[in-house]
């Protein structure tokens, strides 16, 4: 594991995601899993493939090369979305805890562009930053034990759009019915590290529309 | 080509191979056999691939009807595996014919048994795969009334002889687990680290094989249990503000924001797939070059144990 600066800030992000992309470029015999985080890269390796001193010889080295790398150019999804209703059922709380109006909450959540920090959790949960302030708010505080794929909420202040149905504390106060995960598929899910997300506001019907439609047609 | 109707499912039987390593970015769990040594020695018992299908069994009731003459080994946890009332003679490559019922009578010893046939199970693909993985929407249980299929990805002919019993892991070893401390080690008090190193730690009913969830003297933190997420290797040991610890295994999350005390060493893994329910843990701490001394044995034991095999 490779600890950078202790917080979450789109330039440490890209500090730990441009060294993974330097070790993954070296193609080091014995590397496994190369694993970006918000502020920490762990790497797997086997130690019967490279001693740890010449590894950590390696990864040294990358540090400088990490600086020229070029990371794949950043799109942007629009993953249309219903807001509130049943498909917000934490539209209330988070009316309450900000007060604010419905209409304002959905106009300040999706003006928003949000940064794809990184994948993990549990199939292909996106870790988004870039929260506005005004709408931040805790975790609920009982987690529901199953939220839908395709809700899109926050907490704290992360946000994120769930790609298969789980359990959850974020506040959801909207959902997009595009296709976020599909284990058949390579990548199984659309987004990488330092893409970007926006989720405009549609009617119901026309979020239906982009149901089993994969995320890469709404670019 | 058929090998089995499923007459009764068991527990949670399903299918796994070597797993999926390489989609962890994507949020992916490797998943994969939990006992290497037991999956990859049934695979030669037989003739296979090591890293072919095979069926991963828990505790017991699992019940299979032969549709076709096969070859079959059973390893793993001992959980009476019997063919028409006679016991089946486990960690060697066995004949049966269409028409028996291999049935799985009761736990003896371990936790889980791992049954090859010959050719592989057919299965479907995720991501270069045939693990199930039922949370990832990859696969599911088997189940009643399931017919299971056989590839024909053979290697080699059966075994001739069995593994030598001097070479059958002991599952019911009380040797402590061994761990490395951190990555967040520093996130808990000096006496925090010490009553997890110095107590017994019992695996709770809500166990499977995302993580062990265990019970025992809590372990105290110096100030909050929560980190900015960070990605969870295999072995890694949670420990969130309850002071209960978690073990993160073969189809844990990739990620997640709670501090990590210690991780256990790669070539004790094996040995945690055997553990069950109710089974009391110790754990003890190494350094990273005794961890690499280990899971190099532990790689010459299965090498050995290959080789004894294959003649």
């Amino acid at each position: 594991m490779i600890e950078f600066e202790n917080r979450i800030d789109p330039g440490i992000n890209l500090a730990v995601r441009s060294l993974g992309a330097a070790i993954e470029a070296e193609k080091i015999q014995g590397v496994g899993e190369v694993l970006p985080t918000y502020r920490a890269l762990l790497v797997t390796y086997d130690p019967l493939q490279i001693e740890y001193r010449d590894l950590i010889g390696k990864i040294q080295s990358c540090m400088g090369k990490a600086r020229q790398i070029e990371l794949p150019p950043r799109r942007l999804f629009r993953l249309p979305t219903v807001y509130g209703g049943p498909y917000g059922p934490d539209m209330q709380r988070v009316c309450e805890l900000t007060r604010l109006s419905e209409e304002e909450v959905i106009r300040i959540y999706s003006e928003a562009r949000y940064l794809v920090y990184f994948i993990g959790f549990i199939c292909g949960l996106a870790y988004l930053g870039g929260l506005p302030e005004k709408l931040r708010v805790p975790r609920l505080p009982t987690p529901r034990t199953l939220v839908p794929a395709g809700s899109v909420g926050f907490a704290g202040g992360q946000a994120n759009a769930i790609a298969t149905d789980q359990p959850s504390g974020f506040n959801y106060i909207g959902r997009t019915f595009v296709t976020l995960y599909d284990p058949r598929e390579f990548p199984p899910i659309p987004f990488v590290a330092g893409d970007e997300v926006i989720f405009p506001p549609v009617s119901e019907a026309e979020a239906l529309k982009a149901k089993g439609r994969r995320a890469e047609d709404f670019r | 080509m058929k090998a089995f109707e499923v007459i009764h499912p068991g527990i949670y039987t399903m299918i796994q191979d070597l797993g999926r390593p390489g989609f962890m970015k994507y949020g992916v769990p490797a998943s994969g056999v939990s006992d290497t040594f037991a999956a990859k020695i049934g695979n030669r018992l037989v003739g296979n691939q090591p890293g072919a299908a095979l069926l991963e069994i828990l505790l017991f009731r699992l019940e299979l009807l032969a549709l076709d003459d096969l070859i079959i080994a059973v390893t793993g946890g001992d959980l009476s595996p019997t063919i028409h009332r006679t016991p089946l003679p486990m960690w060697q490559a066995v004949s049966i014919r269409k028409g028996d019922r291999l049935i799985f009578k009761g736990r003896k010893k371990g936790f889980r048994a791992f049954l090859a046939v010959r050719g592989g199970f057919e299965g479907p693909k995720f991501l270069g795969s045939r693990s199930v993985f039922a949370r990832g929407l990859m696969g599911e249980p088997l189940k009643a009334g399931q017919i299971l299929e056989r590839e024909n990805e053979i290697l080699g002919p059966p075994s001739p002889r069995g593994l030598p019993p001097e070479m059958i892991p002991d599952y019911q070893t009380k040797e402590p687990i061994r761990v490395m401390l951190g990555p967040q080690e520093d996130r808990f008090t000096p006496q925090g680290v010490e009553t997890f190193l110095s107590s017994q730690y019992k695996v709770s009913p809500q166990s499977d094989r995302m993580g062990y969830r265990l019970e025992g003297p809590k372990i105290e933190h110096v100030k909050g249990a929560d980190i900015i997420s960070e990605s969870i290797a295999r072995g890694a040991i949670q420990v969130p503000l309850d002071g209960n610890p978690i073990i993160m295994l073969w189809d844990a999350q990739v990620s997640g924001g709670y501090t990590k005390i210690a991780t256990v060493i790669s070539a004790d893994l094996d040995r945690l797939a055997q553990v069950m329910p109710g089974d009391q843990l110790r754990f003890q701490p190494v350094s990273m070059e005794e961890a690499h001394r280990a899971l190099r044995e532990e790689t010459e034991r299965l090498q050995r144990a290959e080789k004894s095999i294959l003649g």
